[in-house]
């Protein structure tokens, strides 16, 4: 019996076809893996399924019987829950408000029956394992527990189909392993679970069934017993994964960067960034890694110069930059690569040789005098296509035009053609596909041999033991350990970063 | 009720300082609660938007359409249809804002501004065609409008009992003329005594909507649409059918606001330009009270006070006194911003509370333009210090598409 049947699912958005006629049947009580790059449609044929999106042709077929889905309430009648890439959770709500939303047990008077909803949750919690208070807010937990609320939501209204979209990517290796505990749970107890991922050796790890997909299309469905990892790439981008190389050496004696004792305070005085030390020399990456909200941002924050530090100071080559401005770090020769790049990297309704000059904007050649010149910012802008390989008609289309990978390319470019002399990127490689990837370690790595101090902060573990010298990891604010990525795994360092290793006194 | 006794403390010693009895007087604390209902009702009128996501400074234009038909329903029909039917004219005035920002997408600010232009420019239409042909009406005003019944609570205020007049002990406290304890009491009988109906409804509404936002199924799903529209849409919530009641709802309260206004209880009449910019003062109650309903009565109190005193404060002795009352406010917020080590809050409270100190001290008196300004002054002060500590819905403003996640 296939619990999901699709045939012929089509969807076109403006400019991309993100799902070109694609079959996929998924048997009752499996895993069943979908692999594929970022943009080769997984997460919209997800959508669709959960009645996000109307495909634009083929069809839907759930225990056989054919739907159209126009809504996810239909979807959840028909026992498909979703857990998204990105959690659907409210802040300011409890656990309890959070996950009985859309099916609240009732009292008279259009009142909700808390009390049923906690017990029902506390029942559903226990049955799969799933630890978790009811009552607290949502804003208190941390990712895994995130992750965890997500999942007990769906299984509340008894959902039967379960689809998780890349439900790793936010975790750490250990967290991947309870998670993976709980799917293997769910299928022991009868469910179906369509599994979203692109890191194979997980894929490899948990699934019965793996479809791939590319750009778009089933390229075709095997069973892991038959594959091996290099198999796997080789179907999803038709050739081998890039793997980040940091190669020789170039760390010099010359410090660029160098933060001491430094002090961030949040709402309340409490501190997100506790007494952090640190020097970056020239030609060297430094690594931060750590569990997100930990203090990586405040700590960027703190060094790009938009959150004032509530003590020590940062020195830039030498200079004392801690209450200087944003724009005088900038024209001192501090590069920047946001987290973040549509909210702080680009302004996506403009051209790509305005946002070219974004943040230098005071300086030759995007300006003279008072004025901005446009044939200035025109020729940098071509300079950086072409040099960054920014794969765009011309330079006259606006930002939003570009794949994200283009743009990260672009603002890459961007900070590198001012000559920086130390780089704070911040998770540069988010969200862009495995070429734009490459492309972005190559650049960093060749600006690290021309002497380029870099700090790297990043949640993609192999990124940060590719490609740094020395990495650092944060927790809850401070700095609790210094490793050298030349013999450390993805594993340790997880175990770092959750503090486990730690408590466990390794060194 | 310890900082309504502790304000209470700081008028009464400020009034026995200068040469006025108005600061504590019955007649004031029952100005202050008229003129805190309009406030209140628009600050929960703006809850509900809000809460929905949806920003609302269209409130000013919906207590307007309240008004005139609060005005022209109560002529017509008596006082409570005048409530009722003004509540229809605001929530039409919330559809259109709900019809502009949630179906077309429409930014909230530009939507709600256009409200407030179109709005007195409907109900002079509306006055033209309609009024005009009334007795002792205009292009810019109605004849008088009928109210509804009035309650004095028994035994805090003497009020009758199934026929039998209980005693008035917070009045006979208040006649012995005891220090602090008989300022309370007058302020508090002024409270309870010959009460309109519609305020007391208008208070009720005020835990009605902490339920009601808190408790029930609506509200929780009321809720989401201002917290994370997307993460309720993947739960199979209609978010636009939540975000049109929420809109709706608070044209309707704004527009019971406006009827309130043009009731006898403050006006007994519909005027042109009668709302006097209180949907504004409605959305710094909002603000001020965090977007909850007590936090908005609060702020509805605090607002309509300087306009209760200001009213009959014929020679501005009253608001003269004020200025110490605003110096000793700021004297708290300095000490508290030092506490906190918040320089520029405490410079300012500084030199706002010197200025305050200073004109107080050179006069006498304060002129008319400063006693129609001083609650608006008030507003603006008051949520400088208070605004930076609060948190709005986390998605309101923002747009919203089913789809597009």
């Amino acid at each position: 019996m296939l619990a999901i049947e699709l045939t012929g699912i089509t969807k076109r958005f403006p400019g991309v076809v993100a799902n070109d006629d694609i079959n996929l049947e998924v048997a009752e009580g499996e895993i069943h893996a979908i692999c594929g790059e970022n943009g080769a449609g997984k997460s919209t044929l997800m959508k669709i399924l959960y009645g996000m999106q109307p495909p634009d042709s083929g069809t839907i077929r759930i225990q056989g019987e054919e739907v159209e889905l126009h809504s996810p309430a239909q979807a959840i009648e028909l026992g498909i829950g979703m857990v998204h890439q990105h959690f659907m959770l409210a802040d300011q709500f409890t656990v309890l408000e959070n996950v009985i939303l859309g099916a609240e047990p009732m009292r008279s008077l259009g009142r909700i029956d808390f009390d049923a909803g906690r017990e029902h949750l506390d029942e559903v919690g226990r049955a799969y394992g799933l630890d978790i208070n009811a009552d607290d807010l949502v804003e208190s937990l941390e990712v895994g527990e995130r992750q965890r609320v997500e999942i007990i939501k769906v299984l509340y209204r008894g959902a039967e189909i379960l689809i998780l979209d890349e439900p790793t990517a936010v975790l750490v290796p250990q967290e991947v392993d309870e998670l993976f505990r709980n799917i293997r749970e769910l299928k022991a107890s009868g469910a179906t679970i369509l599994f979203i991922d692109h890191k194979l050796d997980e894929v490899l790890e948990i699934a019965d069934t793996i479809t791939v997909l590319r750009q778009g299309r089933t390229v075709g469905t095997v069973k892991p017993d038959q594959v091996t990892a290099h198999d796997l790439a080789e179907m999803m981008i038709g050739s081998e994964l890039p793997v980040p190389d940091a190669g020789e050496s170039t760390v010099t004696e010359e410090v660029a960067l160098e933060l001491s004792g430094l002090r961030v305070a949040a709402e309340g005085d409490r501190a997100v960034v506790d007494d952090v030390s640190l020097s970056v020399h020239r030609g060297e990456i430094v690594g931060i890694a750590g569990v997100e909200g930990n203090g990586q941002a405040e700590l960027v924050n703190a060094i790009i110069g938009i959150q004032d530090p509530d003590q020590g100071t940062i020195t830039l080559l030498g200079r004392d930059i801690t209450h200087v401005s944003v724009r005088h770090r900038r024209e001192m020769g501090l590069g920047y690569v946001p987290q973040d790049r549509h909210r702080d990297g680009l302004l996506l309704g403009f051209t790509l040789w305005e946002n070219a000059a974004l943040g230098h904007q005071t300086e030759a050649p995007y300006s003279r005098g008072p004025w901005l010149s446009r044939p200035g910012m025109r020729g940098r802008a071509n300079r950086i296509k072409d040099e960054f390989d920014v794969r765009t008609p011309n330079i006259e289309v606006s930002a939003h035009a570009l794949s994200g990978g283009n743009q990260q390319k672009l603002i890459l470019g961007r900070e590198m053609v001012a000559g920086p002399a130390v780089l704070i990127a911040n998770h540069p490689t988010r969200g862009i596909d495995v070429g734009a990837q490459a492309a972005v370690w190559d650049d960093i790595r060749e600006a690290r041999s021309r002497g380029l101090a870099t700090l790297l902060v990043s949640a993609d573990l192999d990124e940060l033991i590719g490609l740094s010298d020395t990495i650092v990891v944060m927790l809850r604010g401070r700095l609790v350990a210094r490793l050298d990525p030349n013999d450390i795994t993805p594993r340790d360092l997880g175990a770092y970063m959750t503090g486990a290793a730690l408590e466990a006194g390794a060194p | 009720m310890i900082y309504a006794a502790v304000g209470v403390l700081v008028l009464t010693v400020v009034q026995g300082f200068d040469d006025t009895e108005r600061l504590t007087a019955v007649t004031s604390s029952q100005a202050m609660l008229r003129w805190a209902v309009p406030i209140m009702l628009a600050g929960l009128g703006g809850l509900f938007s809000e809460r929905a996501g949806v920003v609302n400074i269209g409130l000013e234009g919906m207590l307007i359409l309240g008004t005139w038909f609060g005005a022209w329903g109560a002529i017509n029909y008596g006082g409570w249809a005048g409530l009722l039917i003004g509540m229809l004219g605001g929530g039409l005035g919330g559809l259109i804002h709900a019809v502009a920002t949630v179906s077309f997408g429409v930014d909230h600010i530009i939507s709600g501004v256009a409200i407030n232009v179109t709005a007195p420019g409907v109900t002079r239409f509306l006055s033209s065609e309609i009024l005009t042909n009334y007795d002792g009406g205009s292009i810019t005003q109605s004849p008088r409008t009928p109210g509804v019944g009035r309650f004095t609570f028994p035994f805090l205020a003497g009020g009758d009992l199934f026929g039998w007049t209980t005693p008035d002990i917070l009045g006979w406290f208040t006649d012995k003329d005891w220090f602090f304890v008989s300022d309370f009491t007058g302020l508090a009988r002024g409270l309870v005594s010959q009460l309109s109906l519609a305020t007391m409804i208008a208070f009720a509404l005020v835990p009605a909507s902490a339920w009601l936002i808190w408790r029930t199924r609506f509200g929780l799903r009321l809720r989401i649409c201002g917290e994370h529209p997307v993460g309720g849409e993947t739960q199979g919530i209609n978010i636009y059918l939540y975000k049109y009641l929420g809109v709706v709802i608070s044209g309707a309260l704004a527009g019971l606001g406006g009827a309130f206004i043009a009731s006898p209880e403050l006006s007994g009449i519909y005027l042109e330009g009668q709302t006097n910019g209180r949907g504004f003062i409605g959305l710094a109650a909002l603000i001020f009270g965090n977007w909850r309903p007590g936090g908005i009565m609060a702020g509805a109190l605090l607002f309509g006070y300087p306009f209760g005193v200001g009213l009959r404060d014929l020679d501005g002795s009253a608001s003269h006194a004020l200025l110490l009352v605003n110096t000793i406010a700021l004297a708290a917020v300095l000490a508290w911003a030092l506490y906190r080590r918040r320089r520029i809050d405490a410079g300012l409270a500084a030199g706002l509370g010197l200025g305050a100190a200073v004109w107080y001290f050179m006069s006498t008196t304060v002129p008319d333009w400063w006693i129609s300004i001083l609650p608006f002054v008030i507003v603006l002060v008051v949520l400088v210090f208070f605004s930076q500590r609060l948190r709005m819905p986390r998605a309101d403003g923002l747009p919203y598409r089913k789809g597009e996640a």
